[in-house]
């Protein structure tokens, strides 16, 4: 920890310095020798902004290239992406590219100020995690089927991080699919909606599967159900929405992008490279203690798997009523 | 027993290098800005803000609270000098502080207040130590119409206890409470008021409205009414310890002013001004020196000092166990904490204990440090009021503007903070005070968050905050308070208007 907080520390000098420097003539395919900066789309403390750090942290000590950590958070990322799609095109300025603004932001908004596809060069994909269904132990429901038959005879309220977050979409996503009508409860953020779960002034909650494991152990929740295609590693007695027989996977994915326009060998290099990282098992475990699945991807793949997560996600979010 | 185990605990934490150094830096910076006339601790707080991004939590918490509670005591020395209360709550110091210091007896002034101060510090953290754990435990199961009561009662209770130019306070409040609803609606995600502007999309962040109201327009109104280096008053150190007599009544009035300041400071909505000015009210009426009152007495400079310091600390019990800022200050604590992905609620003491016991021996600590740099270090301190403000406000300023960049990257806010300023500026031309308007700023959008929260929980019910016997409890106590103000405020009125009849009688009246 003490060295992340150190590159933080950079991070306000690194960025002035960026600033003032002109793009630096680099050889094509190569970093300049300058440090890279990493947009992150969220304040410190989630799980992009950890795997930021994490990337960071490994670009320095695996191949000694200085990277920091910028939080522009604001706006539902739409900030950070404005930002980063205006930054020059060198290699320098990478954003870790998420739901937020690159597929729920273009269905979302009436308009936002970049193009998420062709903005962007989409280089590497990361992992992703599941959010989850939590109820009440004492309501005495473990399948979906049960919750089904739950709601349907009762209203049941559910708390999500806010609207237009992800536990928010699959919250929608699941009361569509199954059929039922549940009331949301919208937070800011997952652990004041866990603190009125725990106060017992709420049925269920959705929320990131595995950062709630202890939960789950302690027996003050339920898991029902995950929404990713397979059940997680870390949570083995999770059984996931598909193999209950409802068709809900709803992941939030992490990558790595940077600028349009970039130097296809650029591009390569920092695929190669951030591929490199994550192979590290060291890297890997952490992630999986943040409760990612590490994939890798092709840079093409991953260009065309934001494209497609556009269309998945724009009629959950139509349906979720949250478009503007 | 429990509580003092924990408390040994958090005196190790505290006690580690570390901890101890951005104590110091804490209170240093506190007693500096504090000293400063006309800059408070939230000026203190939002400037050193940026530096807590890259500390552990616990050495950032326990840097703002040093920041917050040094500004209190380095508040009073401007005030007992220069009659320039260098923080709202010393404004209540100055009436004795400066009437002593016209006797010529500062040093006695200064030596009390910062007596008074760490005394009443001291009964705070007794307090904060008592009762936040069994508080947390009961808070574990509130819920949103729960909180809502909690802060009602909070902005009744503030609005109740302000004297004067209620009119006035109330458009504050409200204007508070609509610059609170800029940004997304939290329950709908409709946008509102954000005029098409992307950055007002998350709303106006409190580092800038009050940077803009306190730091900018206070900066701008210090300028025009100081040309700096104006502490004529010299100490004379061989008066500087208060004799036997005055040093016995000191303690009535700390007991006192830290009794009634604790409560005032763990009250959301009440600060350390109300604070100050009540128990300065309350010891005019029970003081064995009542009669002298106004011309300069010890416990007089003794009791509001006592009661802010108290107050100060226990603004921490609701800030930490409930999640509900004690006071603007506070607000930023919470976001401090919300950036190291602590939420502060009643499971905080559970889950991050060696914090919380720090922060709390952090207190002993840093109220040791601050009656150490104010009692034999106070002529340094008096000198810094000789600094010719031409460099000193420029330097803030910049400071300020650093603070509110740092925030989220975004100059933006930069802009809108001087903006503020400016219209804050002529707000206090035309006698409009800043406070409230922080204060609905800052409890609005939380009590319009847990009243929808509620409303939706019940299914639009609204009797579920008379079922609930938390909310119920509370909201039977806000409609007691309202009723004894309404009463109060009736009465008044009656007893000024039959002064107008008889004007003869006004001198009996005071």
């Amino acid at each position: 920890m003490k060295l992340d907080r150190r590159t933080l520390l950079g991070t306000g000098l690194a960025s002035l310095a960026l600033f003032a420097a002109p793009a630096a003539m680099a050889e094509p395919g190569a970093w300049s020798g300058e440090p890279v900066r990493i947009v992150v789309t969220f304040p410190p403390g989630g799980t992009s902004d950890l795997v930021a750090r994490l990337l960071a942290k490994h670009l320095d000590s695996d191949f000694g290239q200085k990277a920091v950590v910028d939080n522009r958070p604001g706006a539902a990322g739409t900030v950070a992406a404005d930002y980063v799609a205006q930054q020059a095109a060198d290699g320098t300025t990478l954003i870790l590219s998420n739901n937020a603004p690159f597929t729920i932001a273009p269905t979302r908004f009436k308009s936002i100020p970049y193009e998420p596809i062709d903005g962007f060069a989409h280089i590497a994909y990361i992992g992703a995690s599941a959010p989850g269904l939590f109820v009440q132990p004492s309501l005495g429901i473990t399948t979906v089927d049960e919750y089904v038959a739950h709601a349907k005879e009762t209203e049941l309220t559910y708390g999500s991080s806010g609207v237009g977050s992800i536990s928010h979409i699959l919250g929608e996503a699941v009361d569509a699919t199954l059929g039922v009508e549940s009331i949301h409860v919208p937070y800011q953020g997952s652990s004041p909606a866990i603190q009125d779960f725990r106060a017992g002034v709420l049925d269920t909650f959705y929320d990131m599967a595995v950062q709630n494991s202890d939960m789950i152990e302690d027996k003050e929740a339920v898991a029902i159900a995950i929404a990713s295609p397979e059940r997680n590693p870390e949570l083995p007695d999770v059984p996931t929405f598909r193999e209950q027989g409802h068709d809900i996977v709803i992941e939030n994915w992490v990558g790595l992008s940077g600028p349009a326009g970039m130097d296809p060998d650029m591009v390569t290099t920092i695929h190669d490279t951030v591929l490199a990282v994550f192979a590290n098992p060291e890297v890997q475990t952490r992630l999986t203690e943040l409760g990612i699945t590490h994939r890798a991807m092709s840079t093409e793949d991953y260009t065309s798997f934001v494209a497609e997560q556009i269309d998945i996600w724009a009629p959950l979010i139509i349906s979720a009523g949250i478009a503007e | 027993m429990d509580i003092l185990a924990s408390f040994g605990q958090g005196l190790l934490v505290v006690l580690e290098p570390q901890n101890l150094m951005y104590c110091f830096i804490g209170v240093f910076l506190g007693t500096f800005i504090g000293v400063l006339p006309g800059i408070g601790s939230m000026a203190a707080i939002a400037m050193i803000l940026p530096l807590t991004f890259y500390l552990d939590p616990t050495p950032a918490l326990v840097m703002i609270a040093a920041v917050f509670y040094g500004a209190e005591y380095g508040g009073s020395t401007a005030s007992i000098l220069m009659n320039v209360p260098g923080t709202p709550a010393a404004s209540i110091t100055a009436i004795e502080g400066y009437q002593l210091a016209k006797k010529g007896r500062a040093g006695v002034a200064l030596f009390s207040t910062a007596t008074a101060s760490f005394g009443g510090a001291m009964i705070g953290m007794v307090v904060i130590a008592v009762l936040s754990p069994s508080l947390a435990q009961l808070a574990l199961s509130f819920g949103p119409a729960d909180y809502f009561a909690v802060i009602l009662l909070g902005l009744i209770a503030a609005s109740a206890v302000s004297n004067g130019g209620a009119l006035k306070g109330i458009a504050m409040v409200v204007t508070g409470l609509m610059l609170g609803t800029i940004g997304i609606d939290l329950t709908t995600g409709d946008l509102r008021f954000t005029m098409g502007i992307p950055e007002l999309r998350d709303g106006v962040h409190i580092v800038v409205v009050a940077m803009g109201l306190f730091g900018v327009s206070e900066l701008i109104a210090s300028i025009r009414a100081n040309t700096g280096g104006k502490a004529t008053q010299t100490i004379d150190y061989n008066e500087f310890y208060p004799s036997k007599e005055e040093w016995k009544s000191l303690f009535g009035p700390i007991l006192r002013g830290g009794t009634i300041g604790s409560f005032f400071g763990a009250l959301p909505g009440t600060g350390q001004t109300i604070a100050a000015a009540i128990a300065y009210a309350v010891e005019k009426r029970v003081s064995p020196q009542r009669k002298k009152f106004g011309t300069g007495v010890v416990p007089g400079v003794a009791v509001p000092e006592a009661a802010n310091n108290s107050a100060t600390q226990t603004a921490f019990i609701p800030t930490l166990t409930l999640g509900v800022p004690g006071s603007p200050p506070m607000a930023i604590v919470i976001g401090a904490l919300m950036i190291y992905g602590i939420t502060p609620g009643p499971r905080l003491l559970v889950e991050e204990p060696d914090m919380f016991w720090g922060l709390v021996a952090s207190f002993l600590v840093g109220n040791i440090m601050l009656l150490i740099l104010n009692v034999p270090l106070i002529g340094m301190w008096v000198r810094l009021l000789k600094i010719p403000y031409k460099i000193m406000y420029p330097t803030i300023i910049v400071l300020i503007c650093m603070g509110v960049y740092s925030l989220n990257n975004n100059v933006f806010d930069v802009w809108l903070t001087l903006v503020i300023g400016a219209v804050g500026y002529v707000m206090r031309l035309f006698r409009f005070e800043p406070a409230p308007l922080l204060l609905g700023f800052v409890l609005g959008p939380l009590m319009e968050e847990q009243l929808r929260r509620t409303m939706l929980l019940s299914r639009g019910d609204p009797m579920v905050f008379l079922e609930r016997p938390i909310s119920a409890t509370l909201i039977a106590i806000t409609v007691g308070i309202l009723v004894v103000a309404l009463y109060s405020t009736a009465q008044n009125r009656r007893r000024a208007r039959a002064t107008a009849k008889n004007p003869q009688q006004e001198g009996t009246q005071a």
